[in-house]
This record gives structure tokens, C-alpha cells and sequence, in this order.
């Protein structure tokens, strides 16, 4: 799953830009500056206790993963975006030298991260900033006088092959798989499908027509990135990574319902994978999860996870944002939730929006 | 300890404090300004070109977080908030629910960064009346009040220790400096100068409010003429602005985009105290800004504050002395104003006695009574399914009308106060938008109707029991055929009766991340306030079946935000009160100068100074009476 950097710049094996220190405090001192507290942020069971994160505001948002641009008029560089990695000497046992090394830069390159000052003076907090192509993923792990750690901050982890375990990241647009199995990711596509309208008649068309517009706009390099359009427009995808990032307090969530789902989908039909079944096979359980008090699912195991209700609710949630939301988040694959508003209803979406997603010529994204 | 040579130390950035650190810089004193949040750019404030802002809905309201706080009724509930707003869990602010519980809010916060509120707000500029200066007055020996059983309204109403006319000429610096467009004429407001710039070209589906308020506003009379609507102005330039030397783009229509209300503007068009004050002198030698700190304390000798103590953005706590002659002026919108002092007086028995003689800190805390009426357009004759437009070209409102100002109407209705009704054209014109704030619109229940599931339909081919349709599939696609774009609402803001009940205080267990009590919000509607809601929402839903928006009365939806569920905790960003000026010190905190009366450098200028809420946006009040606070600091630095 390793994902190698192709060198793109002769000279460094990896793109460094000139540290921000205000760019870095923006962030680092409303999510970590804080006296120690009860562990609020935990939302529920994200963390396990004890884990120091639970007490960080939003502690996905490390390493942080920005736009990037050369120079306020060069368009050039929009494949990459700004990674900033951030670290607290409080997390690390007091100053130490520190230092990233990741796939991003072959895996042995040290990179150190500068100290933040404020007014001069340290402020405790370390940081870099590189540049690296949208649609990766990446392991890193700090070097603290050293000596290897995973991010004390960061919560993405993987392990790997031969039992090491690295921090995790990615980018843009990425759409290679992070929290689901490959049977998870399919099954959950038949359910998104329940929820969006794109397997109505109307829906297909439009996606089947939409196939053809991306195609043209990939020819005439309007859309650069690739994107592999289903019935889901990349709402999978989405899902995969917010359960990563953002909300991988709902991971859990996934984990127990796809598996009871697949089950209980098997028990209903025992010839077919369950991602091949009938839609009827689908709405029918769909309807089931979604109708009456929670209770009425034939063969659900209400032992193991008594809500699925509450599961399809945030499937939903999930689904939608993932159609409508910006690309970058790894949904709306190609654009095609909004394209298929504005085929339907009055909605200059593009009129708005960054070239070369939209045509507006002063907002860069 | 820092020692320092500033003239000035202003609490705040936001409407409150940024235009008096201009003009004291630019009068060429040593300003500081401290400011909690992060200092985020507009694109051409940018070193890469590129804005720490972006027209991204989910990046603007963004994913799902869980209420941690011990003790709260709702801890473990959702919530989602802007990449500006604070985090909950680390600082939240707790309002008393009448089951008498306790629950954590996102409401009473503009945002944390520089510019505050001003960056997120959807920009509506309105001045206050006449009649908002001098509420006491103008209800003195009135006995047409409705629904005011006990006198309360009489007997709490204030008049402002200034009048509009006091006011007037920094209206319009406001408009001139900060860069507002819109109309003056038919305005109920004189308007000595008209610095209004240009509007733009209205939305389509905004002619359907208009029409309407040309038709109410004919019954009502000022100064002879019927009263008629006018653009509504708003914070956004439309032509070039050369007191912050912001450029329009060439295509000016462009500026219509519909990510307003709850974004900052990349291209800085929305005229942020940043883009518009700030930015234009922060390379001056003598304004320094200090951002990501956060003041926690004040401290005093006598009748002078002497030392502010803060958090630098590592977090490690630093002490800022107060030089002899320097002035401190707090403006962290109002709920947060109220709390430093009050964290202040906790900590000093003799800053308590010189900030609190009179018990009125933290008390008469305001917001606006507001609500209105929303439809889908169907025209009249009503079509099915809706008429549609494109939303997402569309500022935060076209059109405005002040005949619920008029002398007129609060006669009629017997109201101690007017109102400002106003249309709104960029809500709910993207799709997550539309679909997390579908059924409510506050920022406490955000997804919460969607999440359940259903909505219902206005077919008027389906019996009335089969309307409910599932959010998913094919309900999905008529859900957006009947609600994408075709949603227009009318809205009210108006006065609220103030009451000492109705007050802040320091919570006696939930501390934030620096463990300092957090700011237990209680407050409720006035028998009045629930009146005027009711008169004023009926207004609105008029407008809207007289705009031809909907014929059918029944088909609209109106009501005032005391209906709501959570009505107690509403406040809809306009955080108002808690340390209100006047001319006797035994019934204000603040004298006419915004000072405490007992301290002799200490100012306070966000809105926490308002006796009364004004029946309009606050914003362009507080930022006049900024501008008019500094004229008077100039008097003595």
C-alpha cells in the first residue's frame, strides 16, 4: 500500500517551503495550547483513555494539508498541496531535536522541523513544511533525538508487514482505500446507492452522460485529476477518508454494521456475494434498518449493536456530503453531484469556483 | 513581564475594537491589539495568492464533533461548528434551559480571529432610528403597550446616553471607511451623506419580497409619504475602495456568490474590520497585533488598570503592563467582554467594587427578538412543483423595508419598539447547506432534520397524510425539486425588552482549557418580546403572500424565535448588553464614553454597551460608536 514519491524536482528528493510561523500558531495554538483537562475530545470512544489526544481540539488536523501555490499569479502548481507537520515539545519529553522522515521523501531522508518562535522566543511548537502530490498517502514517523516515534498527535496510523507502525496521511483527492477492506467499500457502494438518486432513471442517464463530459474535459486538460466515476460519484471514497480524519469517532460504526449487513445480506441469499445481490435485496433491507422503532430488522443481531437506525442516519449523512461536497474531500467524484443539480435546476456552480473545477478567474481556491 | 511603550492595548479586533486601533494608529499613537484568534488572509494579503478562506461549505461548517462537557444535559450530542468558531469542548458557553438543565451552546460566539464576527457575518449594515436611541422616552406614559401585563417594558426601556443625531456622522464614516452598498432613499434613517456604493443586480427570486413590501409599506405613512423598500445594505464592496485599497474584479455580478453568510471572503470583498481597517495601517511602526493570544485577566492599581494578562500562542502566560496614561479597551463581543471583567473582579474584591457597584455586570443582557416567514416561490397562481432559481448567485439580502419603525405601526400594534424586516437570498443556495440547515437554521441543530430523515412535501396533488417523504433515492430528487432554489424567506430583527434578569454569569463548575469559569448564559422572552414576534413573523409571511410568493397563507412558514426549541439559548450573533452605558453610574456600567465609571482608562466597546438592541444588525452601530469612542480617546492620549 505504500505509495512511492516520484522525484518531480531535480535538485531536493522532496519540495520544502519556507516555514510560516503564523501560519503554524493559526492552528497549533487554538487545537494544543491548553492547560491539561478532562479528556472532552474524545467524542465517545475516538481514543482510548489515557490517549493524550483526547484532550486535543481536533487532533486530525495534524499534519496539516493546505493548497499550495508557487507565486500569487503562477497557476502551475495546484497537483501539490502543503503539508505542515507539528509537533510539541510537552508531547516529546521537553526540546529535542526532531525530524520527519516518510514515503514522501524515500523513507530515510531526515527533514527537521524548526522551532516556532513568538516574539523571538520559542513557543514549544516544531514544524516543516513540504510539498507533496494530491491523491497520496503517505507513513512517516518523527526522529526525536534520533531515536524513531510515531505522532503523538496525529491519530492515523498503519501498521505494517512486519509489525512496525507508522504514522499515516494523505492528500487531496486521495482515493486509495484507508479504513475500508475492499468488500466493506463495495458493500457500502450498494447501500450509498439507496440513499442517492443516481440509480433512478433519470440518474443513470445523467451519470452515464456525465462519463462522456469528463472524458472530454480530461482531454482538454480541464480536469486533471482522474476520477473513478460509480453510482457512489466518490461517496465511498469520502466516507473512507472522513472515517479516517475527521469523524473516526463513527469508525466503529461501519466496522460492526458492514460486517452484521454482510451477514445478514448471506443468510437472506447464499448464492450471490453480497455485493453483487438485487437492488430489491438492498432497498428492502434498507427500508427495514430505516423504517419503524429500532427493532424491526429480521435477523438483526440487536445484542451486538442495538441502533441501525442510527447507522443508516449517519450513512446518509455521510452519502450526501460526500456527493455534494467539494472534490478535494474525495467525493462528488468529477463533480458530478453538483453537475447533476445544475442538468436539473438553475446552478451556476462553476460561476463561483476555482479554475479549473469552475471558470471563476479570481477566487484560486 | 513585557514592558511597553503602547498608548493603547484594544482587546479584540472586531467590530468593536478594529476601528478604534485605526484611527488611534493612524493619529499616529502607539497601538496594541491582541487578539484571540488566528490572523486569516484574503487572497491578495496573501504571500502565495492564496486565502486562508475558501468557497467550501464543508470547510466552512465542518465535520461532526461530540459535546465532552461533564454535567451538561447534552454531552454527547453532536455538534458542528466553523474552523473559527471555538471549540466546544475546550470553551464552552452553557445556557439554562427552563427544565432547568444545563446545556452546552455554540450561540453567544461571533468568531475567534481577526476581524471577529465581521468575517463571518452575512454583512447586513443597517443603521439604528431615532426612536432606538430613546425607547424611555418615547414609551414614557404610553398605555397602549400590548402584552405587558406587569409595566416591565415601560420600566426597564432606556435611552441611549446619545442620540442618533450624536450618531449620524460616524454612520457615515462607518459607510465611507469600511465600505457598505446598498440605497439611503426610503430609508426611515436621515443620511447626512450617502457613502453607499452601488448595489448589485437582485437575485430574481427577491422580487417577490419586494413586491410585497411595496404593498404593506403603502399602508404606513412617514412624513407624509407611503414607506417604501430600499437595497439592503450590506458590508461588500462593489466598486472599488480607496480607503483599503481593495479592487472589485471586472466582472462585478462575480461577487454574488452566495458564500457569504458564514464565510470569510477569500477575495476580502466582504468588508471584514480586517480587510477594511486593519490590513490598510498593520504595516505602520506603531500598531502591532499580536495574534492567537488570549487575555485572561486584568489587573489594577486604584482607578487604572495597570497590567493585562494574556496567553501567548505557546500558551505560557504573559503579564503586558499598562504604561501611565494608556488606555485598555476590551471589545470581545459581549459575552466574552463580561466574562474577562467578571473573571477579573473574581480574582480582586477592589476591581469588583470599582467594576460592579450597582450589581448590573453581566446583567440586561440583550440579544434581538428576530424570526420571519419562508416559502417555497409558487407564484400566484400557485404552481406545482416550485418556481427555481439560482440561489448561488446572491449576496446575504436584496431588499429592505423600515415601516415597522414607523411611528405608525407601533401605534397600531401597541409595540415599544420597531423593527427592520429584510429578505435573504443566500441561504440555503448550495446543496449541504440547504441540507443541514433544512427545518432549522441555527447552529446548535445543524443536520438534525435531515438526519431524521423525512420532509414534507407541498404537492398539492397528495392528500395532506401522504406528504412525508424519505430523504434517499427518488425522495431525494423531489426534495431538491421542490426546495433547491426555490426557497425564499423574510426576516425581522427587532428590539428586545431588556430585563435584569436576563444576564451572564460565571459558571460555578465548567472551566475551559485554561481552566477559567466559562460563561453561563440566562436569558428568556418577555411576554412583549413574544408578542412583537408574532405581529412582526405575521409581517413577514404578508409580505410574502402579497410578493405573490405564495398565495396560500397556510403554505408559509412564520414564527418568531421564541418557538423555538432551544428559544432560550437563541441569539442569532448579535450579542448585545451585559455592560451597558447611560448617564447615571447607579444604572450603567459604563459612562457615555464607554468607560467604567470607577476606572479611569478603561473602556469597553463591543456591544456589550447597548442599554437597548436597536431594531436592526448591530454591527454597523458598534462599529459608529467605535469610531466615536476613539474621536474622545484622541481627546486625551
Amino acid at each position: 500500500m505504500l505509495v512511492r514519491q516520484k522525484c518531480i524536482f531535480a535538485m531536493a528528493s522532496i519540495p520544502l517551503v519556507k516555514l510560516s510561523e503564523i501560519y503554524v500558531l493559526n492552528v497549533a495554538t487554538k487545537h494544543l495550547a491548553r492547560e491539561i483537562l478532562p479528556a472532552r475530545n474524545t467524542y465517545g470512544d475516538a481514543f482510548p483513555a489515557g490517549d493524550p489526544r483526547g484532550q486535543i481540539s481536533e487532533a486530525w488536523r495534524f499534519p496539516i494539508i493546505d493548497r499550495y501555490a508557487n507565486t500569487p499569479s503562477l497557476a502551475g502548481d495546484e497537483q501539490l498541496n502543503k503539508v505542515t507537520f507539528v509537533v510539541r515539545d510537552s508531547d516529546l519529553g521537553g526540546p529535542k531535536e526532531v525530524a520527519v522522515i516518510g514515503s514522501f521523501a524515500g523513507l530515510y531522508e531526515q527533514i527537521p522541523l524548526q522551532p516556532v518562535l513568538f516574539m523571538g522566543e520559542p513557543t514549544g511548537f516544531r514544524a516543516c513544511s513540504l510539498l507533496v502530490p494530491k491523491q497520496q498517502l503517505h507513513i512517516y514517523r518523527f526522529m526525536v533525538d534520533g531515536q524513531p516515534r510515531i505522532d503523538p498527535i496525529n491519530p492515523q496510523q498503519r501498521q505494517l508487514d512486519n509489525g512496525s507502525v507508522w504514522s499515516l496521511f494523505f492528500t487531496e483527492a486521495c482515493s486509495e482505500l484507508i479504513t475500508f477492506q475492499p468488500w466493506e467499500a463495495r458493500l457500502l457502494a450498494r447501500l450509498t446507492e439507496q440513499i442517492l438518486p443516481f440509480r433512478t432513471g433519470d440518474g443513470e442517464q445523467f451519470l452515464k452522460n456525465h462519463v462522456n463530459f469528463l472524458d472530454r474535459q480530461t482531454a482538454a486538460n480541464r480536469f486533471p485529476l482522474s476520477y473513478r466515476l460509480d453510482n457512489s460519484v466518490g461517496a465511498v471514497n469520502f466516507i473512507d477518508k472522513i472515517l479516517s480524519r475527521e469523524e473516526r469517532h463513527h469508525r466503529s460504526n461501519y466496522r460492526i454494521c458492514l460486517g452484521i449487513i454482510d451477514t445478514l445480506l448471506r443468510e437472506r441469499n447464499s448464492f450471490v456475494d453480497t455485493h453483487l445481490m438485487s437492488r430489491e435485496m438492498y432497498a428492502e433491507l434498507y427500508e427495514q434498518m430505516l423504517s419503524g422503532p429500532d427493532g424491526t430488522v429480521p435477523g438483526w443481531p440487536y445484542g451486538e449493536y442495538g441502533r441501525p437506525r442510527f447507522f443508516m442516519e449517519l450513512v446518509r449523512r455521510h452519502t450526501y456530503t460526500g456527493a455534494f461536497s467539494h472534490p478535494k474531500y474525495g467525493g462528488n467524484a468529477g463533480a458530478a453531484g453538483w453537475q447533476f443539480l445544475a442538468s436539473r435546476y438553475p446552478f451556476d456552480w462553476q460561476a463561483a469556483l476555482e479554475a479549473p473545477l469552475g471558470r471563476n478567474t479570481d477566487y484560486r481556491g | 513581564m513585557i514592558t511597553n511603550d503602547f498608548d493603547a492595548i484594544v482587546i479584540g479586533s472586531g467590530a468593536g475594537g478594529a476601528p478604534i486601533a485605526q484611527r488611534l494608529t493612524l493619529a499616529g499613537k502607539s497601538v496594541l491589539i491582541l487578539e484571540k484568534g488566528p490572523l486569516l488572509q484574503p487572497q491578495y494579503l496573501s504571500e502565495d495568492g492564496l486565502s486562508d478562506f475558501k468557497r467550501d461549505e464543508l470547510f466552512a461548517t465542518g465535520p461532526e464533533k461530540r459535546i465532552g462537557i461533564e454535567g451538561v444535559a447534552n454531552r454527547g450530542k453532536a455538534y458542528f461548528s466553523s474552523h473559527v468558531e471555538p471549540d466546544l469542548n475546550d470553551e464552552p458557553h452553557i445556557y439554562r434551559e427552563n427544565d432547568n438543565l444545563e446545556y452546552a451552546t455554540l450561540e453567544g460566539y461571533t468568531a475567534q480571529v481577526i476581524g471577529g464576527g465581521t468575517q463571518l457575518y452575512g454583512a447586513v449594515h443597517l443603521r439604528f432610528t431615532t426612536t432606538d436611541f430613546r425607547l424611555q422616552s418615547f414609551n414614557d406614559g404610553r398605555t397602549d403597550l400590548r402584552a405587558d401585563p406587569d409595566g416591565e417594558v415601560r420600566r426597564e426601556a432606556r435611552d441611549w446616553p446619545i442620540s442618533y443625531d450624536d450618531l449620524e456622522p460616524y454612520y457615515c464614516q462607518v459607510e465611507e471607511l469600511v465600505g457598505i452598498n446598498g440605497t439611503s432613499n426610503n430609508q426611515l434613517k436621515a443620511f447626512s451623506i450617502d457613502n453607499l456604493q452601488q448595489p448589485l443586480t437582485p437575485n430574481p427570486i427577491s422580487a417577490y419580497a419586494h413586491q410585497g413590501m411595496v404593498i404593506q409599506g403603502e399602508q404606513y405613512r412617514h412624513q407624509g409619504q407611503p414607506v417604501s423598500p430600499y437595497r439592503t445594505p450590506l458590508a461588500v464592496i462593489t466598486e472599488d475602495h480607496a480607503p483599503s485599497n481593495r479592487k472589485v474584479p471586472a466582472e462585478r455580478d462575480s461577487i454574488r456568490s452566495s458564500y457569504v453568510n458564514r464565510y470569510g471572503d477569500p477575495l476580502g470583498l466582504k468588508s471584514s474590520t480586517w480587510v477594511s481597517l486593519l490590513a490598510p495601517v498593520a504595516d505602520r511602526p506603531n500598531l502591532a497585533i499580536w495574534c492567537n493570544c488570549v487575555v485572561t485577566l486584568l489587573r489594577h492599581q486604584g482607578d487604572r488598570v495597570t497590567e493585562v494578562v494574556f496567553r501567548d500562542p505557546s500558551g505560557q502566560e504573559q503579564v503586558l503592563q499598562v504604561k501611565a496614561g494608556a488606555v485598555v479597551v476590551v471589545a470581545c463581543s459581549a459575552i466574552e467582554s463580561v466574562r474577562l471583567l467578571q473573571l477579573s473582579e473574581l480574582a480582586d474584591q477592589e476591581f469588583s467594587r470599582r467594576i460592579n457597584p450597582n450589581n448590573l455586570l453581566g446583567r440586561y443582557f440583550l440579544t434581538h427578538c428576530f424570526g420571519g416567514a419562508e416559502t417555497a416561490v409558487v407564484g400566484n397562481p400557485a404552481s406545482f412543483p416550485p418556481l427555481q432559481f439560482d440561489k448561488s448567485a446572491s449576496l446575504d439580502s436584496d431588499w429592505a423595508i423600515d415601516y415597522p419603525a414607523s411611528e405608525d405601526f407601533l401605534q397600531e400594534f401597541g409595540l415599544w419598539a420597531g423593527a427592520a424586516i429584510y429578505n435573504n437570498t443566500s441561504d440555503q443556495a448550495l446543496p449541504l447547506s440547504l441540507a443541514r440547515t433544512h427545518g432549522s437554521q441555527d447552529i446548535d441543530t445543524i443536520w438534525q432534520t435531515f438526519d431524521a430523515g423525512f420532509w414534507q412535501s407541498s404537492d398539492p396533488s397528495l392528500p395532506a397524510d401522504q406528504r412525508s417523504h424519505p430523504l434517499h433515492g427518488q425522495g431525494m430528487i423531489d426534495f431538491f425539486r421542490e426546495n433547491f432554489g426555490t426557497r425564499l424567506s423574510v426576516s425581522f430583527m427587532a428590539n428586545q425588552v431588556p430585563l435584569p434578569s436576563n444576564r451572564i454569569e460565571l459558571h460555578r463548575t465548567v472551566v475551559d482549557k485554561w481552566n477559567r469559569p466559562v460563561a453561563l448564559i440566562i436569558k428568556d422572552w418577555h411576554s412583549h418580546d413574544r408578542y412583537l414576534m408574532d405581529v412582526l413573523a405575521n409581517q413577514c409571511r404578508e409580505i410574502l403572500r402579497l410578493g405573490n410568493a405564495n398565495p396560500n397563507p397556510d403554505g408559509i412558514e412564520s414564527g418568531g424565535i421564541y418557538m423555538a426549541g432551544n428559544a432560550r439559548a437563541r441569539i442569532a450573533n448579535h450579542i448585545l448588553g451585559g455592560a451597558r452605558f447611560g448617564l447615571d453610574r447607579n444604572d450603567s456600567v459604563l459612562n457615555r464614553d464607554c468607560r467604567a465609571w470607577d476606572f479611569d482608562n478603561l473602556y469597553v466597546t463591543d456591544g456589550s454597551f447597548m442599554p437597548t438592541s436597536g431594531g436592526a444588525n448591530p454591527t454597523h452601530t458598534i462599529e459608529a460608536n467605535a469610531f466615536r469612542v476613539a474621536d474622545h480617546l484622541l481627546n486625551r492620549l
